[in-house]
């Protein structure tokens, strides 16, 4: 039954994005950008692509840096196009999607803010789609609570903030705690909404979001290991939407090597592929990119269903992760560091 | 390609250059002056409306202070009230509307309640001045108390891009102040109006020359994209090009040359010599308007291959004619000539008009096509007497309903004509009697009339392409061809095929129904009852077979028909082998007793006689001196004679190529297995000729009964309001089925007439086209992109 009206509201944005998703490179564009001599090169082959003449008015020496933030004003512009476009649910979906790039500009601003640095300065690094009114003003805020009660409580984020009130002041730490206890709260908030949405959205986001929140907690965990967070900290950072919960989680938080996070992971099949392919030696994987081929994996899985939310979702992270293969195939070639060009992730 | 433009334009072109730079760094630091004067002129109203408004604020406050100090004068609490009031700080400043609940909501909450805020909107919207976009901006001056809390308001500000002005607390300041921003702002208006119109001035400047500048800058650029492809003198002093030069145009290229070296004003002329090659040069058929849609049906098969037989100047001629005896209606074709016509007669005014649709443009192109198509139908269509599928008596029927033999009691509404009884004895003037428009044999007699002509066409036309073949020969020095190829082609297609044709006419001539007896008298030899078929005599003859003859009637039509057939078909037999191992074995034996003749060919041989559209090219090589390089004229009059030698020897003379035998013999046997099969399905194909016609005379007759006939059987004015819907539907019909699709189809199967049945009897269609350097065709792309 959803099916049959979903295109009333939404089916203009779902064949836009359909659309856009048919301009994501192929691995034929790939091999291509991975001859490239030099940034013009690559410049000129991005034109053959549905990127167009997007760097068309960038001065010549062109940087790395500049082809990044393009990629992303690009992708930027399409969303909110869309964005603009949306009615309910899909508006609040699209505002949800939003969420985790406010909660890593806000730790952005406040670690920048930490370190003395001007907020001038941190600005233009901000991820555009994350931005927000009182942005720019968080530099006034010295504690959580502060943060809170003068900035954070206008934006949709306070909800999510909440729990995070209680720690005293802001140092490095409690600054990861607390994109931590953010991340965990719009995770556990998204899966929440997605499921009360239902349907084939529900089947498809929910999926991607659980491997969001087990790869959180899994890499909570690893990096945790050497420092001062205690096991009943960590514990607390886990989002409970995973694959991983309950058990996954108690065990999680019972590990103290990389052995036993593995071990864990040993239990669930998709998990523990990707624990075996990865490692640290030149010409293995990283578990990192393991992960990062398997979000696509899934991401592309949700473009095999029709009449669901989860096709935007995942046009933005394929577009991403696209944006980073670029972004890399670009490093290399300015760098003409060509070993590990091919280190990129295909998407089709 | 002159180098006059090259002379002439590199002096201008240094200078235009130079003015388009300056012109380019005007123009950027006139907008870059405004931008800066802009944003000055902002910040000094943004200080004047906080001066202005503050002003409001305060004495707001101070009238508010006067009536509390009258009211409460008695209360000792005053005076420590007033120094509490004193000591409040403030800062003033101007925000973008927008952003001022969010803002007021903050400054509320970071002070938790200790900011006293007044804000008073500015109702002229602001300017941009970067973008030139409006936008609103609201005053404010926030009240506060302490130096912490001051830092933290600053940086909210910061955050929210809240711009801050310096604000005097007293008045008299203020009032100073605001009319030194006054009187500095009437200045910066001056100024800003003035650099506004000096940029007008400038655009509006650029914008007159702006047309020409870039058509300049195309022709340069296609200038020196040519230029790049010529070659450097070893001893680089000059330049040397090659390019293809219509022979006939060799002395306006020299001309122009001459021409170019004068107006450069140096004494050294630009050379221009013609070096034989052995390439393939391409082909350049000259056309205008009139022959050029011609032209374009013949190159989208193929462009011919250099000096070949060109079968484009036929085709202006057939190709309307084989599309109108399908086409044929009078009426139809009314309409396609005339639209053909207006599109010629409106040619200048279409031509300008730049946006056109793609579909529109390809019939515009065929313009004259069409035209003729058009003229070609009407003649097609008198001679089938049908418009919109009516006949038209202007001759006067050669029919006549002769009662006394019928019944006149009868009731039957149907009379059967007889051609002794019912006949003139004299044909219709012209064209089919309209009389077969009642009749109801029509289909059986027109059916058999068309496909009759359509064979006839036919052979006429293979043969004429046959024919046509002998021209390549003959200019290609294949001479041995036309006895082994050529004659036994055209003996196949006589022997055979025009035999045919020769029975149709004898059968025309010789048989008549007016011979007939009635039905129980005897038949006579000549009556139509004893008239052949003409396939079965044809079959009969292939098969050499004999069918008995009906009653009373001879079984051919003259005396020896049987030994002549039986004559012809040996001689078609006899042709096959010929074609298919005279060439091979002339060329095995010419080869053994070959002595090493000089190949003679010149690609020079200066006119083409047999066919006028192909046009020859040599290649032309010329020399053009670098510019400004006069003095060193001197070693230049040496270079043009040593010149050629090296170019020569990079295209040596080449033998014609040698097939092995063995090849010569597959080719020769393809080919005549294809031309023998092709003699049989190509006749058998021209009977679309007659399926068309058919088809179309067919479906303009159901337009006609099932749609307009509707319409005609009401009386009064239901019958006028009936012949209107049914008229409009019927046209239509006619225009939209009938004209276009009707018209599109035949032309298909005509323009197939042409390329397989035609011209695969002599044409090769191998060779590429000519693209002359035209500054036209530049402009035009530019144009189009």
């Amino acid at each position: 039954m959803k099916g049959c009206i979903f295109n009333i509201d939404n089916g203009y944005l779902e064949g836009l994005c359909r659309g856009f998703k048919c301009g994501i490179l192929k691995q034929a564009d790939y091999l291509n950008l991975v001859q490239c001599e030099s940034l013009e090169d690559l410049k000129l082959h991005l034109q053959g692509t549905d990127y167009g003449t997007f760097l068309a008015n960038e001065p010549s020496p062109l940087s790395v840096s500049t082809i990044d933030s393009k990629l992303r004003e690009k992708l930027v512009i399409e969303f909110q196009h869309m964005r603009n476009q949306a009615v309910e649910p899909l508006s609040t979906f699209l505002d949800f999607i939003t969420y985790s790039y406010m909660i890593d500009n806000i730790i952005l601003l406040i670690t920048g803010t930490l370190h003395q640095r001007p907020i001038g300065e941190l600005i233009p690094k901000c991820h555009p789609l994350g931005s927000f009114e009182q942005m720019e003003a968080i530099h006034v805020a010295a504690t959580p609570a502060e943060l809170y009660n003068a900035v954070l409580v206008d934006t949709p984020l306070a909800p999510f903030f909440v729990d995070c009130i209680s720690e005293q002041d802001l140092d490095e730490m409690n600054i990861e705690i607390i994109r931590n206890t953010l991340y965990k709260a719009y995770l556990e908030a998204f899966w929440s909404f997605c499921k009360e949405i239902g349907g084939t959205t529900a089947d498809s986001m929910c999926e991607i979001l659980a491997f969001e929140a087990d790869r959180r907690a899994i890499i909570i965990t690893i990096n945790s290991f050497g420092t001062e967070l205690s096991k009943d900290d960590r514990a607390k950072l886990y989002p409970r939407c995973g694959k991983l919960h309950p058990d996954g989680l108690a065990a999680l938080a019972r590990a103290e090597d990389y052995e036993q996070v593995k071990a864990v992971a040993e239990y669930y099949a998709e998990y523990s592929k990707l624990f075996e392919g990865s490692g640290n030696n030149p010409g293995d994987k990283t578990l990192e990119d393991k992960f990062f081929e398997h979000e696509v994996r899934l991401n592309i899985n949700a473009f095999m269903q029709q009449f669901h939310f989860g096709v935007f979702y995942s046009y933005l992270k394929l577009k991403e992760q696209e944006c980073r293969n670029i972004v890399w195939i670009a490093e290399c070639v300015a760098q003409k560091h060509r070993a590990k060009i091919d280190n990129y992730i295909p998407i089709f | 390609f002159g180098n006059r433009f090259f002379c002439a334009k590199t002096f201008t072109f240094s200078f235009f250059q130079a003015h388009l730079e300056k012109t380019e760094g005007d123009i950027k630091e006139l907008s870059e002056s405004a931008v800066n004067l802009k944003s000055n002129f902002l910040e000094l109203t943004e200080l004047k409306h906080v001066l202005e408004k503050t002003q409001a604020f305060f004495n707001e406050q101070d009238e508010a202070n006067g009536l509390d100090t009258a009211h409460k004068a008695l209360i000792p609490e005053d005076s420590q009230n007033i120094s509490i009031r004193g000591r409040l700080g403030f800062v003033a400043g101007v925000i973008n509307r927008e952003r001022v609940p969010a803002f007021e909501r903050m400054l509320w909450r970071i002070s938790r309640g200790n900011v006293f805020l007044r804000q008073s909107e500015i109702e002229k919207p602001l300017e941009d001045p970067a973008t030139g976009n409006e936008f609103h901006k609201t005053v404010f001056v926030a009240f506060f108390q302490g130096e912490q809390l001051k830092t933290r308001i600053k940086k909210v500000c910061a955050g929210f891009h809240a711009s801050l002005y310096p604000c005097p607390s007293t008045l008299g300041e203020r009032h100073d102040m605001l009319k030194g921003v006054r009187t500095r702002l009437e200045d910066l208006n001056l100024v800003l109006n003035q650099t506004r119109d000096h940029r007008l001035r400038v655009l509006v400047s650029v914008a007159k020359e702006l047309q020409n500048w870039s058509i300049m800058v195309s022709k340069m650029k296609a200038i020196y994209h040519t230029l790049n492809f010529f070659n450097m003198d070893v001893t680089k002093k000059c330049l040397i090009g090659e390019c293809w030069v219509p022979c006939k145009d060799i002395p306006v290229v020299q001309k122009s040359l001459a021409d170019g070296s004068s107006a450069c004003g140096s004494s050294i002329p630009s050379f221009l010599n013609v070096i034989n090659t052995n390439e393939d040069p391409p082909t350049f058929n000259r056309t205008n308007k009139f022959t050029r849609g011609f032209q374009n049906l013949i190159d989208s098969y193929g462009v011919a291959s250099y000096r070949e037989a060109n079968p484009g100047l036929y085709t202006i001629v057939t190709f309307p004619f084989l599309f109108a005896v399908m086409f044929g209606d009078c009426g139809h074709a009314i309409i396609m000539a005339a639209f053909g016509l207006w599109m010629i007669l409106s040619e200048k005014k279409i031509l300008a008009q730049k946006d056109k649709s793609e579909i529109f443009n390809i019939f515009f192109a065929g313009r004259y096509i069409i035209f003729l198509m058009g003229l070609f139908s009407f003649y097609t269509g008198f001679i089938y007497n049908d418009m919109f599928s009516k006949s038209l008596n202007i001759f006067r029927t050669r029919w006549y309903v002769n009662n006394s033999r019928f019944d006149p009691d009868s009731t039957a509404t149907e009379f059967e004509l007889l051609p002794k009884a019912n006949y003139h004895g004299t044909p219709y003037f012209m064209g089919v009697d309209p009389v077969w428009q009642l009749a109801k044999n029509k289909i059986i007699f027109l059916n058999s009339f068309k496909m009759k002509l359509s064979i006839i066409f036919g052979v006429v036309h293979m043969i004429f392409g046959v024919c046509v073949s002998t021209f390549n020969y003959v200019h290609f020095k294949k001479y041995s061809s036309i006895i082994l190829e050529f004659l036994p082609q055209l003996l196949l297609l006589i022997f055979l095929f025009l035999y045919l044709v020769v029975l149709m006419f004898m059968k025309w001539f010789m048989f008549s129904a007016t011979l007939d007896g009635w039905l129980d008298k005897p038949v006579n030899k000549h009556g139509s009852s004893c008239a052949p078929s003409v396939l079965i005599y044809f079959i009969n003859m292939m098969l050499m077979s004999e069918t008995p003859p009906n009653e009373g009637c001879d079984m051919y039509m003259y005396e020896g028909q049987h030994t002549l057939q039986q004559i012809l078909v040996f001689g078609a037999l006899i042709c096959i082998p010929t074609m298919l191992l005279g060439k091979p074995l002339h060329i095995m034996f010419t080869k053994k007793n070959k002595t090493p003749k000089p190949v003679n060919v010149s690609k020079k041989s200066p006119v083409f006689k047999l066919c006028n559209f192909i046009f020859l090219y040599t290649l032309v090589l010329f020399r053009i001196k670098p510019t400004g390089d006069i003095n060193q004229g001197m070693e230049l009059d040496e270079v043009p004679e040593n010149r050629p030698e090296p170019n020569n020897s990079t295209h040596p003379e080449e033998e014609e190529e040698e097939e092995p035998i063995s090849e010569v013999f597959i080719h020769q046997a393809i080919h005549t297995i294809e031309y023998t099969l092709s003699t049989i399905s190509h006749t058998a194909s021209y009977l679309r000729l007659w399926a068309l016609s058919l088809a179309h005379a067919q479906l303009s007759e159901v337009l006609w009964s099932m749609l307009f006939n509707l319409g005609l059987v009401r009386e009064g004015y239901v019958g006028v309001a009936f012949i209107y819907i049914f008229f409009g539907a019927w046209a239509i019909g006619t225009v939209a089925i009938l004209v276009v699709m009707e018209g599109l189809s035949a032309f298909l199967h005509t323009l197939r007439l042409h390329w397989v049945e035609f011209m695969s009897k002599f044409y090769t269609g191998l060779g590429y086209a000519f693209q002359p350097f035209s500054f036209k065709n530049i402009l035009e792309e530019e144009d189009a992109d």
